[in-house]
């Protein structure tokens, strides 16, 4: 018996030395806090409870970096981090705001839009926790790896089923996916209130065009693509025409009018905007990928997606055999700068930027080049 | 035994720990159910050569633009039309029963999207209906039929095919983006119909390409 009693307090010892090197992991994710630095170019940095005040005081009220022109003008929302796996639209966020002098018009960029679902990741598909970039100066920055979803910790308990406000449903993880919560609810879960403070920016400020910044596994047909409301056809489709003529592949999808919760289609609903998002393809999110880890996440090789490409798998061009994180954010760079050339044609109002990375400089380089 | 399902137990319970930030992982807008594409990256177009070249001011307005497929590259093709300075009415679902008896050429622009299906409220069968009715239309209406296929290989695979198929079969002329036919499927259509056609390397080259058809200076 007593053997017994010994082994079981062993065991037990063991599993709490084991769930408490997890949790002091868990706790420094959740509390570590990211190395964005405010750009020389931004002209303010305010809190997204600006416009749902229930987000004051809690881990979803993120940052917002105005970039003023000094000339009136059209007014763009960029939107990183609706899902933090996806973390291409995140870093190409932070290189707007840390390095783009907006001239005339205003460009209000949010690179945590879910700031909760950074300070987690997905453990189980052995996603990284952090990515790290060497700057010019030699100096290291670290950046948060994060989950598709709002961290548990902050809303909890998933229902059975998610109703979004339309009525459609979903299932109940989906509630805590941004990219379904639209237009939002003030008083709802905090996903919820993150939409309606992104969709009430949007009216208040009359914010012209909206683009959300996404990845995609490449295995998955919508990629290398923009999606958009069909308000925004003109100006998508005039500015996929320009991408392709600097050789960048893209294709145009329209937002589905049934499918409910997302950017494209409730913000394009519920405001005026232009409302579009852009998919690059993203290894580590592929249920066909090898090892996972950081470098994965940075480079793209992977020599079961090289397998997968010569058997006509992807959607993506992995002939070089990686789909490295310059790749990414320069397409979605590449990507602002049409929409944004294509919303001056179609617009009395003009947006007029400089210091967006081009596109064959940022592909050739490295992206830490861009970080201040 | 007990030693082993008591370790079981515990290493259940510590794992569990780790998997608090799981969830499914649906994807980003999901509801397209294109296959994979026929062909990736490849440059290479069918056999073309034999092709009859396309003649300049063939077509006329009044032109309507329509979707094949309701995929958004009708907007593509929209918008090269409009940088062309080709007036073109967009119709997306125009049907048989809707083509103005004035019309002169009608412009495909074909493709399949499940997505742009499902916003069209329409399914695959619904569309091909539509289609082989439309054609036929303006067939017996003497009408020019002008496919195009602007997607590439993106805008491949089993439901895009099966709307080209019908589509580049009752065309008069073709423009095709060369890396979307590296397999020869729409260049072998064309050829068996003789049908004068067009290969261009990029989207934007089809403006010069309208440009000729329509004798825009």
């Amino acid at each position: 018996m007593k053997k017994t009693y010994m082994t079981g307090i062993a065991v037990t010892l063991a599993a709490a030395i084991i769930a408490g090197i997890a949790g002091m992991n868990f706790y420094a994710k959740r509390h570590f806090v990211e190395d964005i630095k405010t750009g020389p170019n931004v002209t303010e940095v305010f809190k997204l409870s600006r416009y749902n005040e229930n987000l004051a005081g809690t881990i979803a009220d993120t940052d917002v970096y105005v970039l003023k022109g000094e000339k009136e003008g059209g007014s763009l929302l960029l939107l990183g981090g609706t899902h933090p796996s996806e973390p291409a639209g995140h870093m190409a966020a932070i290189v707007f705001e840390e390095n783009v002098k907006v001239e005339q018009g205003t460009v209000y960029v949010i690179p945590n839009i879910n700031n909760s679902a950074f300070t987690h990741n997905d453990p189980l598909d052995g996603s990284p926790q952090y990515m790290h970039f060497t700057t010019k100066n030699g100096e290291t920055r670290t950046f948060h790896y994060g989950s598709r979803a709002t961290n548990p910790i902050d809303q909890w308990p998933d229902p059975d089923i998610y109703t979004h406000t339309s009525g459609q449903t979903l299932s109940g993880s989906e509630t805590r996916n941004l990219n379904r919560c639209y237009p939002g609810v003030k008083d709802g879960t905090i996903s919820e209130q993150v939409g309606y403070a992104v969709t009430n920016m949007i009216n208040t400020l009359e914010i012209d065009m909206e683009i959300d910044m996404h990845e995609s596994s490449p295995e998955y047909a919508v990629n290398n693509a923009t999606v958009a409301h069909e308000r925004a056809m003109t100006i998508a489709s005039e500015g996929v025409l320009d991408l392709q003529l600097e050789g960048i592949k893209m294709s145009l999808e329209p937002s589905p009018v049934s499918l409910h919760g997302l950017t494209h289609r409730e913000l394009g609903d519920f405001t005026k905007t232009y409302a579009l998002l852009m998919e690059v393809g993203n290894p580590v999110q592929g249920r066909l990928r090898g090892y996972t880890d950081e470098k994965l996440c940075l480079t793209g090789e992977d020599p079961c997606y090289v397998i997968a490409y010569d058997l006509n798998l992807l959607y993506v061009d992995y002939s070089t055999g990686n789909f490295p994180m310059e790749l990414r954010v320069g397409r979605h760079l590449a990507g602002v700068n049409a929409y944004i050339n294509a919303f001056n044609n179609n617009s009395d109002k003009q947006i007029v930027v400089s210091g967006i990375p081009p596109y064959n400089e940022i592909v050739n380089g490295n992206l830490g080049d861009y970080l201040l | 035994m007990k030693k082993l399902l008591t370790f079981a137990l515990a290493a259940a319970m510590t794992l569990s720990l780790a998997s608090c930030g799981g969830d499914s992982k649906t994807p980003v807008g999901s509801n397209n159910n294109n296959t994979p594409a026929s062909t990736s990256g490849s440059q290479t177009g069918g056999d073309v050569s034999g092709l009859p070249e396309i003649e300049a001011g063939s077509c006329t307005t009044p032109a309507i633009l329509t979707s094949i497929g309701q995929s958004a590259d009708v907007e593509i093709v929209g918008t090269l039309c409009s940088k062309a300075g080709i007036e073109v009415t967009l119709d997306n679902a125009i049907t048989a029963e809707d083509l103005p008896a004035d019309c002169k050429t009608l412009i495909l622009a074909v493709g399949g999207s499940s997505k742009g299906l499902g916003a069209a409220g329409i399914d695959a069968d619904g569309e091909l209906a539509r289609t082989d009715a439309l054609l036929k239309k303006a067939a017996d209406q003497g009408v020019t039929i002008v496919a195009m296929h602007t997607g590439g290989s993106a805008r491949r695979g089993t439901l895009s095919d099966s709307f080209i198929t019908p589509s580049f079969a009752a065309a008069n002329i073709a423009i095709v983006v060369s890396e979307g036919d590296s397999d020869g499927m729409m260049a072998g259509i064309l050829a068996g119909n003789s049908t004068p056609s067009a290969y261009v390397e990029q989207v934007a080259d089809c403006i010069a390409t309208l440009k000729t058809l329509f004798g825009v200076a």
